[in-house]
């Protein structure tokens, strides 16, 4: 699965995604094509390259090069095109050796710059072997023609037409002009046979020009959120993800723009379920969905967005959230939920280590089923050893598993009359474990602070057992 | 010839013709070769397809235009592979063109070449910026598309000049009024600093401007529908901006109105006045004005006698009345060349 698959299945990731600063779509197709990695070696790897990265950006002694390279990294052309040719044994035309010539420069030039950064990954080949033929007699620059050195051939047939008037010669001169075309073409075939050898390290050297400029990119976005690198190794309790201080970068964003801040959150989940209860409003959503994001943002080699963050490695990463539709075929919300489940339970009998992650499941049916389903799915959860946390308004199920809550409302914070457009200030969104079977019973008490008509509320009240 | 010398100073020119077959390339043949002969290094390019042997609309020889030796140009990918001369490519940009790769490339010998350069204002307007830091070019060429005077926008080039004829007209009079009126757009008064620092990053709807310089969106739109053009003049001040086109309806309303001739009326430049002649100078005989936020420096009126057709007015009647209706210089482009 790539980077691409869970922008479209883990909320948050795209938001990301398009505030990292790449150079174009060439980059941001690298970064689309990123695989899930599973393998914590290479993420241990990956995740020395990234600091290595981004203590670069923090050394202010490294800016100017710094600069140089983000500048050369936006010069770079997307010659996918030209480099399929010479793996196709094509030969190029004039633009296309040309674009060749510019990477070749181009790669000496960010291999120098990689040297003085003492940057070692990823560094494209500086191809001074393609610089050579394309620059025949040793110029130095980065313009390119068919030289005149390259056949005694072409260079005869050029000087011949040029001495021929075309108005008034205009036979001879059309003669010596296709002869010239004939000799370039020959030369051309030469010059694109000798680039096709050297494929490989073209094709490698176009490629790790994009990777390196994804590392710096992920350094910077981990300078921008304040990111941390995530502890794989969970020296004392291996199997637990314990996340201190995290926080969701988008919704950080979006509420930094209306001055208010994102209160991050700690938690520890260890194999097996556990239930997340809070009151409406509360925050349970955004606790699912931050895990689901730091989860993969780690699996792709990102720093995440937390204090500090000890990540076991999973196969997959499962967002569930009973809102979502699926009317291309015909589902309503209730079935696309079961159905995607349901495939979900199937792949971890199949022995698949996952972390699953269900916001309210089956909450858009009848309450006594709906929860019947949810403690089946606990009970699954348990049976299989899931690292899974599923949040609910279902209370007194019985259930034995681990329960952790929203603390939910602060009475002390709400001074004279709330203002139904500042709830979250008055909300706690810390998480406490939760020993009673109950559920915060606090619908009502919301429903009075955002404003609802009182006797509407009173009417209500009459109703609660 | 003196405007050659004011091109330099200028350092960008556009060749505008106003219609096809005005004389455009020849006056552009013209300043290549002046500027040739005075050593200075020119970067040339178009935004429409120029130099083929044949016009392609109406079948008739069309000068070709040859580029000196050291000469840069910019041009589609696919014209420059079918290049007859020797020539090096100094860069490639990725996109630009209608026809896609913009190639920029430098003459090492003199050669003729089909030009087809960028396509949008934007892209043309970099190229104007950039070359010149680029490579060391003296002066920037942009030969400006067949009736489309838009890519000839002063934002883009420092200077201009109009290139008119039997073409656009073949009745002498009728030539020189519409000339004139093309003329008398370009040379519409800058705005004041203050207001175009105001205005400069305002690129749609309509603005208000009240006495006291305070800017205003009065919810109109772009007031292109006549409703809107209603319901603008008649609540409108006498200050107003229109960032997009100036209709013929708008300024048509915006002279109907009771204080016409207090009116001021800012639009980006010239290029974007889509207005009969008659409403235009009505506007302006009832006291109305008209502000350009960017404006370019007219240096020269060239005139082609020759019509498509082989219609031929008369050299010296032409230039003569063409003189007495503009403050620029006028030539017969056919004429200065020998």
């Amino acid at each position: 699965m790539t980077f691409a698959h869970y922008t479209e299945r883990i909320d948050g990731l795209q938001y990301l995604a398009d505030k990292m600063e790449l150079s174009g779509s060439r980059v941001r197709r690298y970064l689309m094509q990123l695989p899930f990695c599973t393998r914590k070696e290479t993420l241990e790897t990956h995740f020395d390259i990234l600091q290595k990265a981004l203590d670069i950006l923090s050394d202010p002694a490294a800016q100017a090069t710094f600069m140089q390279l983000q500048h050369l990294f936006s010069r770079v052309h997307d010659v996918r095109g030209t480099l399929r040719a010479l793996k196709e044994n094509r030969v190029l035309d004039e633009v296309e050796l040309f674009e060749m010539k510019y990477l070749a420069v181009l790669c000496k030039d960010v291999a120098g710059i990689c040297l003085t950064l003492a940057f070692p990954y990823d560094n494209p080949d500086p191809l001074e072997e393609v610089r050579m033929i394309l620059d025949p007699d040793n110029a130095g620059t980065v313009s390119f023609h068919l030289y005149d050195s390259y056949s005694p051939a072409l260079s005869q047939a050029r000087h011949q037409a040029a001495a021929t008037d075309p108005e008034k010669e205009t036979e001879q001169w059309t003669r010596l002009q296709d002869l010239v075309a004939r000799e370039e073409l020959a030369v051309r075939k030469r010059l694109s046979s000798q680039l096709s050898s050297l494929y490989p390290v073209l094709s490698e050297s176009f490629d790790s020009l994009a990777r390196m400029e994804l590392w710096f990119a992920k350094a910077s976005l981990a300078r921008r959120f304040s990111m941390v690198r995530p502890d794989l190794a969970g020296v004392r309790s291996p199997d637990d993800l314990k996340i201190e201080g995290m926080f969701n970068p988008g919704i950080a964003d979006a509420l930094s723009a209306m001055n208010r801040v994102f209160q991050p959150v700690s938690l520890t989940l260890g194999r097996g379920p556990c239930l997340l209860t809070g009151a409406n409003m509360s925050g349970k959503t955004v606790v699912l969905k931050t895990l689901a994001l730091i989860q993969v943002l780690t699996q792709f080699s990102f720093f995440v967005p937390a204090r500090k963050a000890s990540v076991p490695l999973v196969k997959d990463v499962f967002l569930v959230s009973g809102d979502k539709q699926d009317q291309s075929r015909g589902l309503s919300s209730f079935a696309a939920e079961m159905v995607f489940l349901d495939q979900i339970m199937a792949r971890i009998r199949g022995g698949l280590r996952a972390l699953v992650l269900v916001d309210e499941p089956a909450r858009t049916t009848n309450p006594s089923e709906g929860a019947a389903i949810l403690c089946a799915l606990v009970e699954f959860m348990e049976d299989h050893h899931v690292m899974s946390l599923l949040s609910t308004h279902y209370g007194d199920l019985g259930l034995s598993c681990r329960k952790i809550r929203v603390s939910g409302f602060d009475s002390s914070k709400v001074k004279d009359r709330p203002d139904p457009s500042k709830m979250n200030e008055y909300i706690n969104y810390s998480l406490v474990e939760d020993l009673s079977d109950s559920v915060p019973m606090e619908a009502l008490r919301i429903a009075r602070l955002l404003g609802v008509d009182e006797s509407f509320i009173q009417s209500a009240q009459k109703y609660v057992k | 010839m003196p405007f050659v010398d004011q091109i330099i100073l200028y350092g960008s020119l556009s060749v505008v013709g106003l219609g096809k077959n005005t004389g455009k390339t020849e006056c552009l043949r013209y300043v290549l070769g002046r500027l040739s002969e005075m050593k200075k290094v020119v970067a040339v390019t178009s935004i429409g397809i120029d130099g083929e042997r044949v016009d392609q609309v109406t079948s008739t020889p069309k000068p070709e235009i040859y580029l000196e030796k050291g000469t840069y140009f910019t041009t589609a990918a696919s014209f420059y592979l079918k290049k007859r001369f020797r020539a090096e490519i100094c860069q490639v940009d990725e996109g630009g063109t209608v026809f896609g790769k913009m190639i920029t490339a430098r003459a090492l010998e003199r050669g003729k070449m089909i030009l087809a350069g960028p396509s949008d204002t934007d892209v043309l307007q970099q190229w104007v910026r950039q070359t010149p830091q680029r490579f060391p070019v003296d002066v920037c060429l942009v030969d400006g598309a067949i009736s489309r005077l838009s890519p000839a926008s002063p934002v883009v080039t420092r200077s201009m000049i109009l290139a008119t004829g039997a073409a656009y007209s073949a009745n002498i009079r009728t030539l020189v009024e519409r000339t004139r009126y093309v003329y008398d757009t370009v040379s519409l008064p800058l705005a004041e600093e203050g207001v175009r620092k105001k205005l400069e990053h305002i690129t749609q709807g309509i603005r208000l401007i009240s006495e006291t310089g305070e800017i205003t969106d009065p919810g109109v739109g772009s007031a292109l529908v006549p409703d809107q053009v209603r319901d603008l003049t008649g609540t409108c001040g006498n200050g107003l901006y229109v960032p997009g086109v100036l209709s013929n309806a708008l300024l048509k309303g915006l002279s109907e109105r009771k204080e016409a001739g207090e009116t001021r009326l800012y639009i980006r430049d010239f290029t974007r006045i889509f207005a009969e002649p008659g409403v235009f100078y009505s506007f302006l005989r009832k006291g109305g004005r008209i502000f350009q936020l960017f404006a370019t420096r007219l240096l020269a009126i060239c005139v082609n006698p020759v019509s498509p057709e082989g219609y031929r007015l008369n050299s010296a009647e032409l230039v003569l009345a063409m003189q007495h209706a503009v403050e620029v210089p006028v030539y017969d482009i056919k004429r200065i060349e020998k």
